[in-house]
């Protein structure tokens, strides 16, 4: 791998089928996320989302294909949770015995320090803490919660939950993180000030391109609101099990694939989008991913060519 | 509580009208020197007050301390390694329903009748259950939990230190302040059988001679020393786990 591939590499999804006993969940799906993209990850109930998100994670392995991450600077097999992918749950999301900021510091501590250097090198650990809270507390005050930082997440709303949940993964600068319908349990308001939130984060990736560096932050966001999907994604990729499978010969369904990736529109974080501009773009995705009655080619609307 | 101070002077006032010389409930003159009897020194120049709060406080502290040491560090190997638990689980479960107090006769046989004796017998009871506990607990923990951690670069070590250590600690002291009971009921069976000194000794001995007026004080201290080790431990708990609710889940 050049290092001019590395600069761009996310993530890598090759040939990846998935089922449990009879259940055919996933079949020969490919997914190339490049660094820097937000990939907005939609798809009918069930379809597979979550499983997909958790054969990333490495939590559930795929029964055939390979997904790869750059582990410590060399392509490497997902097969096991690491510090190369990050992941925000809808529960789950902090550790209720952490206030939100050693919350947020936490991956810094783990990744950075040994169990060794902070058990019997005290002062030096003391030291280190004090660099990762501070530096914890730089990226809270980026995502609005300055003022909330030693509250524990008990003592917080859901939305400051996810914020902070957010954060958290988001510091580690992974080569991808994962949000599995992060804003599923939020009212309306909060999801939008989410989504700002969000779009603040990719405005910081196209400087640093612009400034030719790697983007800090990849992610693949899953979501019900096709709204939020044009809005924070950059590209959105429906995964469906409703495409024409018989032209391949197989007598039943073998499971959901990508049956759309194309382009989104990208928006400024200060920038309420007009949805109704955008009426084509969903009515396309409610046929091609979520209509069962319509079964078209799987790569018709598969638009691989570059997006940037 | 003062209703029962006032209910008792009532009937033992009743009591001893019709038998004034009636020691079973003790007059609060009576009581008084009963507990005259514990404070100052017997024949033998020893205090049973002092005797009998070290004997039995040093039993229940080794005991204790033995038994929560081991009860946590089994339960958190059996919760954390695999092939540990499926060794431990069955033996450790089974343990935890034998009753102990009719276990006592093997400590006898094992132990003796002296320190080691009260030490193995508490530690061994409140072992199974609060290993079970922990272990529970472990179980219990959303698995998201713990491969969030490795995706901020947890080892597997850190994962049972900074996460299911320090999310079990505080319903591992829920279930020390519950096992206090069991080790208190223990520990003062035996010494009421084997004990030549020690509260459960002193209890027997002077309810033998109807020595109400000593038994009724020794009860109320025992239940108040338990409520004191009790409010410690959560005083401890609310000290190492500010965020701790026990109402929410
Ligand atoms: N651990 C499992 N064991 C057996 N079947 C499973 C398991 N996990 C998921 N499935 C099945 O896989 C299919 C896809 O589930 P998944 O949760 O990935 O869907 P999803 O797209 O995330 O749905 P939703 O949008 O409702 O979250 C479902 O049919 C589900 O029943
Ligand atoms: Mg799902």
């Amino acid at each position: 791998m050049t290092a001019v591939e590395q600069h761009n590499f996310g993530l890598h999804c090759r040939e990846v089928s998935h089922w449990f006993g009879d259940n055919k969940v996933l079949f020969d799906l490919n997914l190339k996320v490049d660094a820097g993209q937000f990939v907005a990850l939609v798809g009918p109930s069930g379809c597979g989302k979550s499983t997909l998100l958790r054969a990333i994670l490495g939590t559930d392995l795929p029964q055939e294909g390979e997904i790869l991450t750059l582990q410590n600077g060399r392509l490497a097999n997902a097969d096991r949770p690491g510090r190369d992918r990050g992941i925000v749950y809808q529960k789950y999301s902090l550790y209720p015995f952490l206030t939100a900021l050693d919350n947020v510091a936490l991956g810094l501590k783990l990744d950075q320090t040994t169990t060794m250097f902070r058990w019997f090198n005290w002062s030096g650990w003391a030291k280190k803490q004090k660099e990762f809270r501070d530096r914890a507390a730089v990226f809270l005050d980026k995502v609005g919660l300055g003022q909330a930082m030693h509250l524990y997440p008990s003592q917080m709303s859901g939305g400051m939950q996810q914020r902070v949940a957010i954060a958290q993964a988001l510091i580690m600068e992974p080569e991808i993180i994962l949000l599995d319908e992060p804003f599923g349990a939020l009212d309306e308001a909060t999801r939008e000030e989410l989504q700002e939130m969000l779009l603040q984060f990719y405005e910081e990736n196209k400087e640093a391109m612009a400034e030719g560096k790697k983007p800090p932050y990849t992610l693949i966001i899953v979501t019900h609101e096709l709204n939020e999907a044009i809005r924070v994604g950059d590209r959105l990729v429906g995964l469906s099990q409703y495409w024409d499978w018989k032209v391949d010969g197989h007598q039943r369904s073998p499971g959901a694939t990508v049956v759309y990736d194309k382009p989104a529109p990208v928006f400024r974080s200060d920038e309420r989008p007009d949805y109704e501009m955008f009426a084509d773009i969903r009515h396309e995705i409610r046929q091609v991913v979520y209509n069962p009655e319509v079964l078209q080619q799987r790569d018709e609307h598969v638009n691989l060519s570059p997006t940037r | 509580m003062l209703l029962l101070l006032v209910g008792y002077t009532w009937v033992s006032h009743r009591q001893h009208q019709v038998n004034p010389d009636d020691t079973t409930i003790p007059s609060w003159s009576q009581m008084y020197k009963g507990v005259e009897k514990f404070i100052q020194p017997d024949q033998k120049e020893e205090r049973w007050i002092v005797e009998d709060s070290i004997a039995t406080g040093r039993r229940l502290f080794f005991g204790l301390g033995l038994g929560v040491v081991f009860g946590f560090t089994i339960g958190m190997m059996m919760g954390c390694i695999t092939p540990i638990e499926a060794f431990l689980q069955p033996p450790i479960s089974l343990l935890a329903k034998v009753p102990q107090t009719a276990a006592l006769a093997v400590y006898f046989v094992f132990f003796g009748t002296g320190m080691e004796m009260y030490v193995a017998m508490i530690a061994f009871g409140i072992i199974p259950a609060l290993a079970v506990t922990v272990y529970l607990a472990i179980k219990d923990l959303p698995s998201e939990m713990l491969d969030k951690a490795y995706t901020l670069g947890a080892s597997h070590f850190e994962v049972a230190t900074e996460v299911v250590f320090k999310q079990v600690l505080p319903k591992f002291i829920d279930a020390v302040r519950l096992a206090i009971g069991p080790a208190i009921v223990f520990l003062i069976a035996a010494e009421m059988v084997v004990g030549d000194v020690g509260f459960g000794y002193r209890i027997r001995l002077q309810f033998k001679l109807t020595n109400m007026n000593v038994v009724y004080p020794y009860l109320v201290m025992l239940a108040f020393f338990g409520f004191a080790l009790d409010y410690c431990l959560r005083f401890l708990q609310a000290k190492l786990c500010p965020w701790y609710q026990r109402d929410s889940k």
